[in-house]
């Protein structure tokens, strides 16, 4: 399998007024094309600061970090914002929508930036959302506005996307939706699907599983046989 | 400790505050420094009027005997009338080639309660058996002259010798200029000489005549009574004019000035505390909003309401205090040079800057009233917020749909950035109209100011580059016959070109208004005197009617065709009204006259081909010998050079050049403001969707497209809305500036419009660098993780 991330001796320290908090500590890993990994770890431990650092919006204090062959570690401003731009989809808890844009608009916002988006009707219908593109967010349920979140993620046609507990403000059933729709994406497209999450139970659908604690990978475990998320349950 | 909370808010977007204070200051600064100068004028104005008996009347006539006057003051509504002698003379100075006039006001040493006395403030009293005469200050400080000197004049050709004894100023020239197209006063070239009557009635030829006459009304008499009980009996002796106090020249300029500058000091400041009201109003609501959470936690701890409130009031009232104060004292500040300019042109007594704590309070009161009540609209809804509420986060704002998007045209030419910019100008309809006002003022206060200028300079240079042609003016003490003069002035070496004007004072009447205005007569092919229409396109002086200016025809209500009701003291019999048809309504912005062709007007006149003045072409080296030649004959009056007109006008010009850019910098620094604050409000109040933006991957020059998109869609319409709002402004303008003396043109110019148009875009573009920096400063991570 090819290596998309490839990190080594990722360090992160937090300066909170007069101490320093060591959020990763010489945290190694490499993330393969068309895996599916999730990163299971208690609140605090990191597993947020790993992803920011991966997807490009924050910075290891050291170590090295490559996407395929290019340096993520000391690049700058402008190459990051390449990197996010061109690379990655981010999935959020909280949804982050532009309150003032449609579902459609939200969706073509991400579309018109990038060279090689997919269309916006394919997406929108792939998250059933079709019928409610001239909806704005506050006509919208929870499970729905984490829809478009996702679509507008997967419209870019990222090869990396990174989710944020996803499902964290959600009902289990809408959660499972959610779920369903980023493993398709990922087997469907052989895109790399990373979830953060402190809910053990998504673990059983990954590919591999990353344990995090204390700002280290405590272990890292391969799944034979994932489920399919409609098995999964909590 | 809610005060340090305080300092460290308004640190934290100290730009922003900082943009509102300066606002306020120089609101406050114009209120300050102008009633100060308004005060002092007024006052110094009041009391050496009362000193020294400032005459409520004035009239002048060919010659009176002295001994008629006696009757005239029995008439009704007469308090006091005096008689006099004024007349303008030729000064010899030594080693000057400019021309150099004095007017010689003869005055009467013993007699007591004189009517414009003079306050000597130097010297000693003037001896009525001597040759002695006192100065006006300004003309003998000017000209360095001293007591005990002599100074030589030329008075009916003939040189007399006259001793300097003292120095003293009347209220009478206050603004003194020798005629009314001089601008402004040039104490260098003209002043005053008050002179005893007998010996100023020994220097010239008819004897114990009077010309000049002035008058005080009883307690509740009405001029217009006693003019026309007046009028009858003075036209015996050939009246030339008869006027109230209002329309005396010194008075009525330096009324206009107070005029002016009272307007000034009650719209201006005005205009910027609203400014700097709706900025705090602005910051104070988003403040409020953004603080929510705190405000949850301050109620749950106990704080009332009240409490709260007066916490974020006095974020308007720390802004309110330090405006009012700063712009108090640099009011107090400016009030020193302005007065002393004011002391430049007026010259009165007493005028001196005087420190007034009156206003340093008003300034205050009038800061913190606005910001008190801008503040109270921002923050008030603190006082129905539970606390259990206010901590939970505000409902989500709502996408609604506007109507642009049914314009499908506009809507679809939209990026995604652009339509959210278009839903977000009305989502937050008071900010969008905050910009737009700001926008509008600022470009409408450009625009003025860039057309002030450029009509100014039309005002000043068009009367002497494009109207008067000549080289040299040469007016006559008293009419001429057309051939002789001509005749004689042609050859005289250098001349290559002559023509002949006749100037007569007539009334005019239309319906109720009336107005006195001199008429030119022009010759028909007239090239060194041309009259010019709206588009500078020349026109010839009627022989069938009368053109008249602009201003002239609004002040009588006429139209082209409507006939005038003329009457005129040079016709042979001055009780005959005769008829005039207005022919044509030309621009003119010095001065307020009336022309016709020179025979027709010589023919309506009946007094045979008479003329006041004639315009040369000369050979310029010739023209001190013309001068030597001529100025000293008794019926020359004065020889003109337009050259030096027209230089003074220049000179004049320069003087507002500092004053238009004092203007565009406070246009700037308003545009400034509006546009940063209204960027860095909407920065921290949409981080959220800003953060989303940048993690999808947008540059910030791209998220900050959003912002300034909407900016720049409010700005081009308030820069359409501010076009009109100049007009307003200008027409403002000329009606508190035009009088007799100038009239400003209200055209806009293009120049003017495109000007204020690029500095309008320079600004907002500035001040979105300055906010970009916020934009930068967003910590994605932070943003995005919490809870919405």
């Amino acid at each position: 399998m090819d290596t998309l991330i490839k990190a080594k001796g990722l360090f992160k320290t937090y300066l909170m007024g007069e101490v320093t908090v060591e959020a990763l500590k010489d945290v190694d890993f490499e993330l393969y094309a068309g895996e599916f990994v999730v990163i299971l770890g208690p609140s605090g431990s990191g597993k947020s600061t790993l992803l920011n650092i991966v997807g490009g919006m924050d910075e290891a204090t050291s170590g090295e970090l490559y996407f395929k062959d290019t340096a993520l570690h000391n690049a700058n401003e402008k190459k990051l914002t390449n990197y996010r731009r061109n690379d990655v989809g981010f999935v959020f808890q909280f949804y982050n929508l532009i309150p003032n844009l449609t579902t459609y608009e939200n969706v073509s916002l991400a579309a018109e930036i990038s060279p090689d988006s997919l269309s916006i009707e394919d997406v929108l219908e792939k998250v059933e959302l079709l019928d409610r593109a001239k909806h704005f967010p506050s006509q919208l349920s929870g499970g729905q506005q984490q829809r478009v979140a996702l679509a507008r993620a997967m419209v870019k046609n990222p090869k990396l996307l990174l989710c944020d507990e996803p499902t964290g403000a959600l009902d289990v059933e809408t959660g499972i939706l959610v779920l369903k729709l980023l493993k398709d994406f990922c087997a469907s497209f052989g895109k790399t699907v990373v979830i953060i999450t402190h809910n053990a139970a998504i673990s059983q659908m990954a590919d591999r599983v990353f344990y995090i604690k204390d700002g280290q990978i405590s272990s890292i475990k391969s799944n034979e046989n994932p489920l399919p998320a409609e098995k999964v349950t909590w | 400790m809610l005060w340090r909370k305080m300092i460290r808010d308004l640190k934290e977007n100290k730009l922003a505050y900082l943009a509102c204070i300066t606002i306020v200051v120089i609101g406050l600064m114009v209120y300050t420094s102008f009633s100060m100068v308004i005060d002092n004028l007024n006052l110094s104005q009041k009391s050496f009027y009362n000193n020294q008996n400032f005459a409520h009347g004035f009239a002048e006539v060919q010659a009176m005997p002295r001994s008629e006057l006696e009757k005239l003051e029995s008439l009704p509504g007469i308090k006091q009338i005096q008689g006099r002698l004024v007349k303008d003379v030729r000064v010899l100075l030594p080693n000057r080639e400019q021309n150099v006039y004095l007017r010689l006001v003869s005055i009467n040493p013993v007699k007591h309660a004189v009517i414009n006395d003079v306050q000597l403030m130097r010297g000693i009293p003037l001896d009525e058996r001597e040759m002695n005469i006192w100065i006006d200050n300004k003309f003998f400080e000017t000209n360095n002259l001293d007591v005990n000197q002599q100074i030589n004049i030329i008075a009916e050709g003939k040189k007399r010798s006259l001793r300097i004894v003292g120095m003293g100023r009347s209220p009478e020239f206050i603004y003194a200029m020798r005629t009314a197209n001089q601008l402004y006063p040039d104490p260098k070239t003209f002043g005053i000489a008050f002179i005893p009557f007998e010996t100023m009635d020994s220097m010239f030829s008819e004897q114990d005549v009077i010309n000049n006459i002035v008058f005080n009304l009883e307690p509740k008499a009405i001029y217009k009574e006693v003019e026309s009980d007046l009028k009858p009996k003075l036209e015996t002796y050939g009246l030339k004019s008869i006027y109230p106090r209002k329309d005396q020249i010194s008075h009525l300029l330096l009324t206009q000035e107070l005029k002016g500058l009272q307007a000034t000091a009650q719209t201006l400041p005005l205009l910027f505390l609203s400014i700097a009201g709706m900025i705090l109003y602005i910051m104070l609501k988003r403040i409020v909003e953004q603080q929510r959470g705190q405000i949850g936690v301050l109620k749950a701890f106990g704080y009332t309401g009240r409490e709260i409130m007066l916490h974020y009031m006095s974020y308007a009232v720390f802004i309110g205090v330090v405006g009012g104060v700063i712009g108090g004292l640099m009011g107090i500040a400016l009030s020193y040079p302005m007065t002393s300019m004011y002391q430049h042109f007026f010259n009165m007594p007493g005028l001196s800057g005087k420190f007034s704590i009156i206003y340093i309070i008003i300034s205050i009161l009038l800061a913190l009233g606005f910001s008190i009540f801008a503040g109270y609209q921002g923050c008030r809804s603190i006082l129905t917020l539970a606390p259990a509420e206010a901590m939970k986060p505000p409902a989500p704002p709502v996408g609604k749909v506007t109507w642009l998007e049914r314009v499908h045209f506009f809507w679809n030419m939209l990026t995604v950035q652009g339509k959210m910019a278009v839903r977000n100008i009305s989502r937050n309809k008071g900010r969008s109209i905050f910009v737009f006002l700001g926008i509008m003022f600022t470009f409408a206060l450009l625009a003025l100011t860039w057309s002030m200028k450029n009509l100014s300079e039309q005002m000043l240079l068009d009367q002497y580059q494009k109207v008067e042609t000549y080289d040299v003016k040469v007016s006559f003490a008293k009419p001429l016959d057309q051939m002789d003069a001509q005749r004689e002035l042609q050859h005289f070496s250098g001349v290559m070109k002559v023509e002949t004007m006749t100037e007569v004072p007539m009334t005019f009447k239309h319906k109720w208004h009336k107005k006195d205005v001199v008429v030119r007569g022009l010759t028909e092919s007239s090239s060194l005197y041309n009259v010019l229409d709206k588009d500078d396109n020349k026109i010839s002086p009627p022989k069938d009617g009368v053109l008249i200016s602009e201003r002239l025809a609004q002040l009588l209500n006429v139209e082209v065709g409507n006939e005038l009701t003329v009457k005129s003291v040079k016709f042979k019999d001055q009780d005959d009204e005769k008829e005039l048809r207005v022919v044509g309504v030309i621009p003119q912005y010095l001065g307020l006259n009336a022309y016709m062709e020179i025979n027709a007007l010589q023919d309506f006149l009946q007094q045979g081909e008479m003329i006041t003045s004639a315009m040369l072409r000369i050979d310029e080296s010739k023209v001190s010998k013309l001068q030597n030649e001529y100025i000293n004959s008794d019926v020359v009056s004065g020889i003109e050079e337009r050259a030096e007109l027209l230089s003074k006008s220049k000179e004049l010009l320069a003087s507002f050049g500092s004053m238009i850019y004092i203007l565009a910098i406070i246009a700037i620094i308003t545009a400034f403001a509006v546009i940063y604050n209204s960027a860095i409000i909407n920065v921290s109040e949409r981080s959220r969707e800003l953060a989303s933006m940048m993690v999808l991957g947008m540059t910030p020059a791209e998220v900050l497209s959003v912002i300034t998109f909407e900016q720049w869609f409010i700005t081009f319409f308030a820069m359409i809305g501010g076009i009109p709002l100049t007009k307003v402004f200008l027409v403002g303008m000329a009606q508190s500036i035009n009088n007799d003396v100038y009239t400003m043109p209200t055209n806009m110019t293009v120049i003017s419009i495109v000007t204020a148009f690029f500095i309008t875009l320079a600004s907002i573009w500035i001040a979105q660098r300055m906010a970009a920096r916020k934009i930068k400063e967003l910590k994605l991570v932070d943003v995005l993780k919490s809870a919405e």
